[in-house]
């Protein structure tokens, strides 16, 4: 059977392709004076395809796709926010696109890093960045590579992070990348870490620190979280806060404030920049100006001369990535806090609580909600209690059918059937009530007709996949 | 509770089975195992010859959305390995106690079959969890 | 400007419908001392004050009218339509596709960009993309320690010098030795610990290896050791042999010549091949082709997700999450829009233009081409005055070749030159007469 649309290499045809290259304009010799003949391949099985015939297939592949310029895109822990049209411009801009890394003349890109590093650093109050990471989990890796290098420096020997067990999975799978085990912590009745638990886990002496989101994944801000910061810096330890949350923080508090040391943020989430359907993103991190001297390879200085690189020092972790990270997503970053500015950043941060908690209210009227507290960005349902034995995959599934995206489901992995609602601070009232009516609907659906919701969805281009099948049979390309 | 539990086999709290013959130990995922994972897609076995420690993970075992371990319920060697997994791995959900068993050893320690679980044990420590 | 839609007559509604006061009480959790009053940012812009500001910013970067740097990162011509598909919002302003049903688009394009990359490598499975080839090369000797259980590292000399900054630190992360090796003593030097060899081909001086000899050599001395080879530039595979012909285990390279501007530098693409039996040991995501579960109708999802974060957590072999999706849909558009004659052409231009380049500096006195095997489109060149290249060069608005003891500082006078099909006859003249200027008049010495 065939998917609606063939796929683009049913396409070939044998005529002459398009030339897109500048004419040949310099003397020619035999190629295999030049390369030897046992070096070169046989054949290049890549059809040749006319331009409209391959516009058109991508015109009608992006007919089937969903993105924040379609409609509500309310995946928890994801900020979806509409992304800005005039980010896009600048970002495409000649005097950045075509600018080389390695090349001497490029001080409107240095101000452009150096000025970003600043403006983040008096949104979470750290003394001094990197933008090297490319996404968020690549900070986290480089935060945790950091704690790795100032206990191997100070000749402490600490193998050990302790990870909630709220957190995002990219968590416990960084720390491992830096060498570390985990410790898992339970959350206790409220969402929240147990003082009693963290402290009793930091008296096993090798513990490097704490990784941390706050508001968590539950949406929740750990009223504790001095405390907490408290309890790990008494112990010998770091604070990591995961900043994946940081969206309603925005010009209200901040990380070092709370307590923490070093802070990933993901300019792909907080910052507006389009998340491109998987990236590329950009995870600066963060850091207190103890740990300055670790951040890696380039960093930045502000010197007579304009801004330059800092000399190698002996400490720093190294390179983390060729060049100077993902420069096109870090322009529309900071194109975005220009625009905003004070006022607006903090007006995201509390817009963005307003309507998570306006969806709660008013979903929790059906649906289940395990933490029921005020919410900051996001708050958790669950599918327990739901007529008919409706699971969260089924409810996720029908959801498709209203032409809007489903919410993140089944994590975090402490609430069994979650579904985790990020609203974020770009969607109108009519949006989220056009969301509410959906939730209702469907809650009466799983009432009167559960198999609908069973066999949803029903207006997407495919049924329900087969991931059983996908999995034990993979088929990865034609 | 909707499981199986022959009452011929030994067990252990992480959801292994274990059926003795002629000194040789063979091991699956019980019925209530291969529940909570769901579909399995795949299952990573040892190399016939490989010894490992009681305790230790032996196999992983896929399913789309969760990862499980098979954990060494006695120490010894691997001496044969369900190569018809590889290729139907779904046996471990139709048939969790008879084709869908993974690995043979053969155990160096024959003390530590005292902590193995009899099905009415397995059975309690269950409900336990499962409450 | 800010993009939130409520007026503060709607604002009052909705806190009405919460059952709040006022917008602080939502933050009723947060301890009082942590509020900040003020912070240090500057007030926002207009649309049309921000982009003056950064039109303004941009022109203090220089853009040269031809280029003759790659080291990395290139300047290739990129068809229109790439940047026409990549601005269609329903695929930018995406995520994840998690919900296959309402990404089936996105979806088929990804599985039809893993189905390109593997045709153009010959390698059995291409992943949906890692952050670039650096990251890709660090996460593959990563990837070669866990299927081997060994964990020591031999890397060729020729890589370039910050993927192999990149490497090391990624590996110093997991406790994974390095040694750096020239190739001929690559034969001592392998035993049974070593996990992997990694190589660059071309490699970073522009010669391109005899892979055949590699290969031997390893098989033959360590059958378990992985070979995992990097690109910076795959525009050569439209004539080059591919990895997949050359039995190399791990293949991965950097996809910025695939229709992606240089941008300083990133995003590009981290392009990630391998066996196919190292399928469920590759990081990073994977998009497969299945069917309905009631129904006929083909679809695509993500797959194999049991071998990632999300679900293995702390087991899991690496921590990627997002990759570089928008750019790999670029590279397979660049790829379809080029076709296998476009590709083809291209690889032949960038071989026939550097080399002319080459044989026309080879003649000038004083200039002598360093590399002895095969070249694409880099090669190294000592020359009698580098500086006043680089100098000569920038007046006439071409931007200068890379001179090597950025990197190498013990490579005095040596430049690195690219040449692509973007550098036209005139440009190459240009060039060649500075050189030949340079050459004739010692006086210029600074």
């Amino acid at each position: 059977m065939k998917s609606n649309i063939p796929l683009i290499f049913e396409k070939g045809f044998d005529g002459e392709q398009q030339s897109f290259v500048p004419q040949m304009d310099v003397d020619m010799v035999d190629l295999n004076e030049i390369l030897p003949e046992n070096l070169q391949r046989k054949d290049l099985p890549i059809p040749n395809i006319p331009e409209v015939d391959i516009i058109r297939h991508f015109i009608n592949l992006s007919l089937r796709n969903y993105g924040v310029d379609t409609g509500i895109y309310p995946l928890g822990s994801c900020t979806m926010k509409y992304n800005p049209k005039v980010n896009e411009v600048v970002a495409k801009l000649p005097g950045f696109t075509f600018i080389h890394p390695l090349q001497e003349e490029s001080e409107g890109c240095l101000e452009l890093l150096y000025h970003l590093s600043k403006l983040l650093g008096e949104l979470t109050g750290m003394d001094g960045f990197t933008l090297q990471p490319a996404a968020g989990a690549h900070g986290e890796l480089v935060g945790l590579l950091i704690m790795k290098k100032y206990f191997e420096i100070k000749g402490l020997k600490k193998q050990k992070i302790i990870v909630p067990d709220s957190a995002h999975g990219t968590n416990p799978a960084s720390a491992k990348m830096a060498g570390f085990s985990i410790i898992e912590l339970k959350s206790n009745e409220h969402g929240e870490v147990p003082l009693d638990q963290l402290e009793f886990a930091m008296l096993e002496g090798d513990i490097a620190g704490i990784m941390l989101t706050n508001p968590n994944t539950l949406g929740i801000f750990d009223k504790q979280i001095k405390d907490i910061t408290r309890i790990v810096h008494d112990n010998g330890g770091l604070c990591y806060y995961d900043g994946a949350n940081l969206n309603p923080m925005l010009g209200i508090c901040r990380p070092r404030d709370m307590g923490f040391d070093i802070v990933h943020l993901n300019l792909h989430k907080t910052f507006s920049t389009p998340h491109g359907g998987g990236g590329p993103g950009s995870g600066p991190i963060g850091v207190v100006n103890e740990l300055i001297p670790f951040l890696p390879e380039p960093c930045l200085i502000s010197t007579k001369q304009g801004i330059a690189c800092r000399e190698k020092n002996d400490v720093s972790i190294g390179r983390i990535k060729a060049f100077w990270g993902n420069f096109g997503v870090i322009i529309r970053a900071y194109a975005y806090i220009l625009a905003l500015g004070a006022e607006g950043l903090k007006k995201v941060a509390q817009i963005a609580v307003l309507n998570a908690n306006y969806l709660k209210v008013q979903l929790q009227q059906k649906y289940y909600l395990p933490y029921n507290r005020v919410c900051q960005h996001e708050f958790v349902l669950s599918d327990q209690g739901m007529p008919n034995n409706v699971t969260t995959e089924d409810i996720a599934k029908r959801i498709l059918d209203f032409g809007i995206y489903a919410p993140t489901i089944y994590f975090p992995l402490i609430i069994p059937g979650a579904l985790m609602i990020e609203p974020t601070e770009t969607e109108s009232k009519q949006s989220l009530d056009y969301f509410v009516e959906v939730m209702n609907q469907i809650y009466d659906e799983a009432k009167s007709n559960s198999v609908l919701l069973r066999n949803a969805p029903h207006n997407t281009p495919v049924k329900r996949l087969d991931a059983v099948l996908a999995a034990r049979k993979p088929v990865l390309h034609d | 509770m909707d499981y199986e539990f022959p009452d011929h086999l030994k067990y252990t709290s992480t959801h292994e089975w274990i059926r003795f013959e002629n000194n040789i130990a063979t091991v699956g995922i019980t019925d209530y195992a291969q529940h909570q994972l769901g579909d399995i897609v795949f299952v990573e076995l040892p190399e016939v010859g490989m010894v490992f420690e009681k305790g230790s993970n032996a196999a992983e075992i896929e399913s789309v959305k969760a990862v499980g371990d098979l954990i060494m319920p006695l120490s010894g060697e691997i001496i044969e390995i369900n190569e018809n997994l590889a290729d139907n791995p779904e046996l471990v959900n139709s048939s969790p106690f008879g084709e869908g068993w993974m690995i043979r050893i053969k155990y160096s320690h024959l003390d530590e079959k005292d902590d193995l679980l009899s099905s009415e044990e397995y059975k309690q420590i269950l409900q336990k969890e499962i409450h | 400007m800010n993009f939130v839609p409520h007026d503060n007559k709607t604002i009052a509604e909705m806190l009405n419908i919460i059952g709040a006061n006022s917008l602080k009480e939502l933050f009723q959790d947060i301890p009082k001392d942590l509020f900040i009053e003020n912070f240090n940012l500057p007030s926002g812009l207009s649309e049309s004050d921000l982009l003056n500001q950064l039109k303004e910013l941009s022109q203090k970067n220089k853009v040269y009218s031809s280029s003759f740097l790659g080291a990395g990162c290139y300047y290739h011509y990129i068809p229109s339509l790439v940047d026409f598909v990549t601005s269609r919002s329903e695929f930018y302003t995406s995520y994840t596709p998690y919900q296959a049903e309402a990404s089936q688009g996105y979806l088929q394009a990804i599985y039809e960009y893993q189905t390109i990359i593997s045709r153009l490598t010959q390698m059995d499975i291409a992943n949906a993309s890692m952050y670039d080839g650096s990251t890709a090369l660090a996460e593959a000797a990563v990837m070669a320690s866990i299927i081997t259980g060994k964990n020591s590292i031999i890397l060729i000399k020729g890589i370039h010098p910050e993927y192999e900054e990149v490497v090391r630190t990624y590996c110093w992360g997991q406790n994974i030795n390095i040694e750096t090796e020239i190739i001929e003593n690559l034969e001592d030097k392998l035993n049974n610990k070593v996990a992997a060899i990694l190589f660059q081909n071309p490699n970073f001086f522009g010669d391109i290896e005899d892979i055949f000899k590699i290969t031997k050599i390893v098989r033959d001395k360590c059958p378990d050791c992985l070979i995992i080879q990097v690109m910076t530039d795959p525009t050569c595979l439209g004539i080059l042999k591919p990895p997949g012909d050359t039995d190399i285990d791990i293949f991965v390279a950097e996809g910025q010549s695939f229709g992606i501007n240089p941008s300083f530098g990133g995003p590009g693409l981290g392009i990630f091949t391998a066996k196919q039996k190292y399928l469920r040991k590759m990081p990073g995501r994977l998009i497969g082709k299945t069917k309905e579960i009631e129904g006929q109708k083909e679809g695509f999802l993500l797959t194999l997700q049991a071998r990632e974060q999300h679900i293995r957590r702390e087991k899991a072999s690496s921590n990627i999450c997002t990759n570089q999706a928008l750019c790999s849909l670029a590279a397979l558009v660049y790829l379809l829009a080029m076709g296998r004659t476009g590709l083809k052409e291209v690889a032949l231009q960038n071989f026939q233009k550097a080399h002319f380049v080459k044989k026309e500096l080879s003649k000038i006195h004083g200039y002598e081409i360093l590399n002895k095997k095969p070249t694409y489109n880099e090669f190294l060149v000592k020359c009698p005055n580098i500086k006043a290249l680089i100098k000569q060069c920038k007046q006439q608005n071409l931007q200068p070749p890379l001179d090597i003891s950025r990197y190498y500082p013990e490579m005095k006078n040596v430049v690195l030159v690219c040449v692509t099909e973007m550098n036209s006859k005139d440009s190459i003249d240009t060039f060649i007469k500075i050189a030949q200027s340079i050459s004739n008049d010692k006086m210029e010495v600074e």
